[in-house]
C-alpha cells in the first residue's frame, strides 16, 4: 500500500511570487485558467508527463516552484503548441515552461533529463561558434559527451551512404557579427 | 379588430411571444403575433422533451396555440415577417409580408415586443472536434432530431454517445466568454433520453461544471447520474479522432489528473447560444438596444424594455429555458399593458 | 518576383534535398529566392527553451538583415525558423522597449519589420492553385498521399495566422491541383516527436510511429511534409518503429517541393529523391513517373 503522507496545503500561506512574475514579465494571467483540462487532454507527451499542462498551471497557482523546477515535464515538452492553441483562455503554457526552464538552469537545478539539456546546450554552443548548426559536428560532440558512440551507429551509417552527412558544415562568414546578441549564459550548468 | 383598440405587435411565435400575445389579448388589448414559420412554437417545436419535468413540448405549444386562437383580441399571422417599420406619433407603422403569397399589409401599432429567440453558434471553428467533417459529430439541436428518429425507430442504436458541454461558451479564445446557461440542463436531459431508449448504451458527459440553478434542476441532474447511470467526466475534450468508422475522444479526467480516451458513435456538441441573425435587422428597425453580442439589452430598472415603445422577451435577450421564456413573455406583456393602458 | 529566402540550418545540411527542390520549383514559377546575407541560426528549439533573449536576438538579427537588403518580405521552408521569426516579429511589435533594446544591440532599425511567410504559404499566396498547376507536365495522378502538416506550420494560430490549426487544407489543395489524391486522416497536425531525435529517440519512435500508423490506416502510399525535422523523424526511424510497435510501414516521406518538382518534370536526381532513407523510387516507378 502507498503510504505517502500529505500535509495539507495551507492556502493562506501560498507564495504568489511566481504568479505575479508571470503576470508582470510575460503578461500571462494564470487566474484566467478555467481548469478545464483541454490542454492536458490533447498534450502530445501528456501520457508520459509527471505533471500534465493543467497540473503545471495549478502548480503555479499554489506557488510550488520547487516541483516545477525539478519536474520531468519541463524537459520533455515538445513545444508543439497544442495546449496554447486550444486553451479557451489562451494561456501560453509553452512560454511558461520556457520561463521556468530558463530560471531552473540559472539556479543550477539539475535537469531530469540531462541528455536533453546537454543536447540543447551543445546546439547553442554551435550557434555561438559558427553562427549555424550542422548535424554532424553537433552529433559528434553529443556522442563524445554522452559516451554513446554506438547508439544510432547503424542509422548514421545509412545516412552517410545516402549522402546526408557528407557536407562541409555550413557556417556564417562572419560569426563575430553575433557578438552583440550573445549575452553571457547565466549558468555553466550543462546537466 | 376595432381600429380604436390599442394594438401591440409581437414578433416571434415561440413560448415568449405566445405568452406575451396571450396576456395582452386577455387584458383586453389587441395583439398581432407574427411568426415566420408556418406553425407556432419556435425552437420548442424541435424538442422531444423538456426539463425538469419531462413534459412534451408539443403539449405546451398546442395549449397556448388554442388559447390564442380562442382569444378574439389576438391575430396570429404565421409564414409572415416584418418587412419595415417607421416610428409614428403613437407608435410604429409596420409593413408585414406574407412569405407564401407575397402579399404585404400595413398597420399601425402602439408598441412592439421582440421575441425572436436564439440560435446555436456554428461550431465548425472547432476543427479539433471535426464538426462538419466527421459524420456523427453534431450540435445539440441536431441531436434532438436524432433522438426523435430513435424514438420512431428510424436510426440504428448507438453503442456509445459522448456529450461535450461548453463548446463555444466560456471561451475567450475561439468562442464567447459567457455561459449559455441552459446547456447543462438540456445535455442532462438528452443524456437521460438516450439511456431511457437504450439502457445498454454507454453515455458520457464531458463537463467543466454542471449548472443546475433552478427549481427541481439539481435533483434532475442527480437523477440522470445516479438513476440513469450517465457517466460524467470532468474535463473539456481536446480532440476527436476518427477511428474505424467510430469516434475517439481524448480528454483529461481532471479530478484524477489522468488522460482518458473513449470510443463512441456519436459526439454531441452543446454549442454556444447566440442571437439569431435576423434579429439584428429588427433591432435596428425598431431602435432596440443591443449588447456586443447582438443580444437585446434592457434599459436600466426595466425588465423588458429596450427602447421607446420597444420591448423584448425570451432567447433574443439571452439564453433562457422554456419556463423563463414564458415568464419573460408575461413580464413584457405587463410592461406594454402598463404603457398603453394609461395613454 | 524577388523575395528574401531564409533556408535555415537543416536545409544547408541534412535537408539539402528540400533546399534544392524548393529552389528548382521557385525558379520554374518565376520566384527568385535571394538568400538572406550571412544569416544566423534561428536558435530553433534550444534557443527559446534555454535563453529567450538570445532566441529573440537571433531572429531580430535575421530580420534586420532582411531590412538592410531592402526586402519587405522573407520566406522560409522550415516551420521551426518560420515560428521563430514570426514570434520575434510579434514580440517586437508588442514591446517598444524590447524593440529599442534589440535595435541598440544590433545597431539596426526594427521599427519596420518584414512580412514572414513559410514557403508553402508564399507559393499559395503568390501564385494560387491555378498558377501552381500551370507548369505541370507530369500530373501526380495515381499517387495517394497523407499530407502531414506537423506542429509549427499552423500553430499557434494567433501568431502564425496561416491555414487552420486543426483541419488544415492548404498543402492538400496544392497537391490535388497537381493531380494527386490526398487521404482523409486523423494525424495531420499531431506531433512527430520534434527535436528529440538525438536526445530522446523513444519519443520520436512513439509519436512518429503513431503518425505513420495513422497514415497507413488511411490507405496512404506516401507521406508529404513541409518540415525538415518531420521529414527526418518520420523517414529515418521506420525500422525501429516497426520493431517497437510491430506494424509495417515503409512509407516514403517526401518534401512537398520534391513532389512539385516531379510534376514539373524534374528528374529524381535533381530533386534528391534517392537521398530519402525510405526510398520512394519503386513507388514512383510503379505509378509511371519514370
Amino acid at each position: 500500500m502507498d503510504t505517502e503522507i500529505f500535509t495539507p496545503l495551507r492556502l493562506d500561506e501560498i507564495d504568489s511570487a511566481l504568479q505575479l512574475e508571470l503576470k508582470e514579465k510575460l503578461d500571462i494571467d494564470i487566474e484566467a485558467c478555467l481548469e478545464c483540462g483541454k490542454c492536458s487532454g490533447g498534450c502530445s507527451n501528456g501520457h508520459i508527463f509527471d505533471y500534465t499542462p493543467r497540473k503545471i498551471v495549478q502548480l503555479v497557482k499554489i506557488g510550488d516552484e520547487e516541483t516545477l523546477a525539478g519536474m520531468d515535464a519541463l524537459w520533455i515538452c515538445l513545444s508543439c503548441q497544442l495546449c496554447l492553441d486550444r486553451c479557451p483562455s489562451g494561456i501560453d503554457i509553452p512560454r511558461i515552461l520556457d520561463y521556468l526552464r530558463e530560471k531552473a538552469v540559472t539556479q543550477g537545478v539539475r535537469a531530469s533529463r540531462p541528455d536533453v539539456h546537454l543536447f540543447m546546450e551543445l546546439m547553442l554552443e554551435e550557434v555561438r561558434d559558427k553562427g549555424r548548426v550542422s548535424e554532424v559536428p553537433l552529433m559528434i560532440r553529443f556522442k563524445k559527451k554522452t559516451g554513446q558512440y554506438l547508439k544510432d551507429a547503424g542509422l548514421g551509417f545509412r545516412m552517410f551512404l545516402k549522402g546526408k552527412l557528407g557536407f562541409i558544415p555550413s557556417r556564417m562568414q562572419k560569426p563575430e557579427d553575433l557578438k552583440t546578441i550573445l549575452s553571457e549564459r547565466k549558468s555553466e550548468n550543462k546537466g | 379588430m376595432d381600429d380604436h383598440v390599442k394594438k401591440v405587435l409581437v414578433i416571434g411565435g415561440g413560448p415568449a411571444g405566445m405568452e406575451a400575445a396571450l396576456k395582452i389579448g386577455q387584458a383586453g388589448f389587441g395583439a398581432i403575433l407574427v411568426e415566420r414559420e408556418p406553425e407556432l412554437g419556435g425552437t420548442l417545436k424541435k424538442l422531444v422533451s423538456s426539463f425538469p419535468k419531462w413534459e412534451d413540448p408539443a403539449d405546451l405549444i398546442s395549449f397556448k396555440a388554442h388559447m390564442l386562437e380562442d382569444n378574439g383580441n389576438v391575430e396570429c399571422l404565421t409564414s409572415t415577417t416584418v418587412l419595415s417599420a417607421e416610428r409614428s406619433q403613437k407608435g410604429f407603422r409596420v409593413t408585414l409580408r406574407h412569405l407564401k403569397n407575397r402579399g404585404s399589409r400595413e398597420l399601425d401599432v402602439d408598441a412592439v415586443i421582440l421575441a425572436t429567440g436564439f440560435d446555436l453558434m456554428d461550431v465548425s471553428v472547432y476543427g479539433e472536434y471535426g464538426y462538419g467533417i466527421y459524420p456523427n459529430v453534431m450540435s445539440s439541436l441536431e441531436f434532438e432530431e436524432r433522438i426523435r428518429g430513435w424514438k420512431e425507430g428510424a436510426e440504428p442504436m448507438p453503442k456509445g454517445v459522448a456529450f461535450f458541454k461548453c463548446v463555444g461558451s466560456r471561451d475567450r479564445s475561439k468562442g464567447f466568454p459567457y455561459c449559455s446557461r441552459i446547456c447543462c440542463m438540456y445535455t442532462a436531459k438528452q443524456a437521460g433520453l438516450v439511456k431511457d431508449l437504450f439502457p445498454g448504451t454507454k453515455v458520457y458527459v464531458f463537463y467543466m461544471d454542471y449548472r443546475a440553478a433552478g427549481k427541481g434542476y439539481e435533483e434532475f441532474v442527480r437523477d440522470i447520474i445516479e438513476q440513469k447511470h450517465v457517466r460524467y467526466v470532468r474535463g473539456r475534450p481536446a480532440k476527436v479522432l476518427p477511428e474505424n468508422g467510430r469516434l475517439l475522444v481524448r480528454a483529461e479526467d481532471t479530478l484524477m489528473g489522468i488522460p482518458v480516451e473513449v470510443v463512441v458513435d456519436t459526439v454531441v456538441l452543446a454549442s454556444a447560444i447566440v442571437p439569431r441573425a435576423d434579429t439584428q435587422a429588427l433591432t435596428k428597425m425598431f431602435g432596440a438596444l443591443t449588447d456586443e453580442y447582438g443580444f437585446i439589452e434592457s434599459l436600466p430598472y426595466t425588465p423588458a424594455r429596450s427602447g421607446e415603445r420597444v420591448f423584448f422577451a425570451g432567447g433574443c435577450g439571452f439564453a433562457v429555458e422554456t419556463q423563463g421564456a414564458l415568464q419573460q413573455g408575461a413580464a413584457a406583456a405587463a410592461e406594454v399593458i402598463a404603457l398603453i393602458n394609461k395613454s | 518576383m524577388d523575395i528574401a529566402y531564409f533556408p535555415g540550418c537543416s536545409l544547408h545540411a541534412m535537408a539539402h534535398e528540400y533546399d534544392r527542390s524548393a529552389r528548382l520549383v521557385c525558379e520554374r514559377l518565376g520566384i527568385n529566392l535571394v538568400e538572406v546575407e550571412d544569416w544566423n541560426c534561428c536558435g530553433a528549439t534550444a534557443g527559446h527553451s534555454l535563453d529567450h533573449e538570445l532566441a529573440l536576438g537571433l531572429s531580430a538579427r535575421n530580420l534586420s538583415i532582411v531590412n538592410r537588403m531592402d526586402r519587405g518580405e522573407v520566406t522560409t521552408p522550415c516551420p521551426g525558423c518560420f515560428s521563430r521569426l514570426k514570434t520575434a516579429v510579434h514580440a517586437l511589435v508588442n514591446s517598444e522597449s524590447m524593440t529599442r533594446r534589440m535595435e541598440k544591440r544590433l545597431d539596426a532599425t526594427l521599427s519596420r519589420l518584414p512580412g514572414v511567410t513559410h514557403l508553402l504559404q508564399l507559393l499559395m499566396e503568390a501564385r494560387g492553385l491555378r498558377g501552381l498547376a500551370q507548369p505541370v507536365v507530369k500530373p501526380l495522378t495515381g499517387l495517394r498521399l497523407a499530407v502531414y502538416y506537423g506542429c509549427l506550420l499552423t500553430r499557434p494560430h494567433r501568431i502564425v495566422q496561416f491555414d487552420d490549426p486543426e483541419q488544415p487544407s492548404s498543402m492538400d489543395g496544392l497537391l490535388q491541383a497537381l493531380g494527386a489524391e490526398t487521404v482523409k486522416w486523423s494525424h495531420k497536425t499531431e506531433c512527430c516527436g520534434g527535436s528529440f531525435a538525438a536526445s530522446e529517440p523513444g519519443i520520436v519512435i512513439d509519436l512518429g510511429g503513431q503518425v505513420l500508423e495513422a497514415a497507413c490506416r488511411a490507405g496512404a502510399e506516401a507521406v508529404v511534409v513541409a518540415c525538415p525535422m518531420c521529414q527526418v523523424n518520420l523517414d529515418s526511424r521506420q525500422d525501429e518503429i516497426k520493431k517497437e510497435r510491430g506494424r509495417v510501414h515503409n512509407l516514403p516521406v517526401l518534401y512537398f517541393t520534391q513532389l512539385m518538382g516531379l510534376a514539373y518534370g524534374y528528374s529524381p536526381r535533381e530533386l534528391g529523391l534517392r537521398r530519402l532513407l525510405v526510398s520512394p523510387i519503386s513507388l514512383l516507378e510503379e505509378k509511371g513517373f519514370f
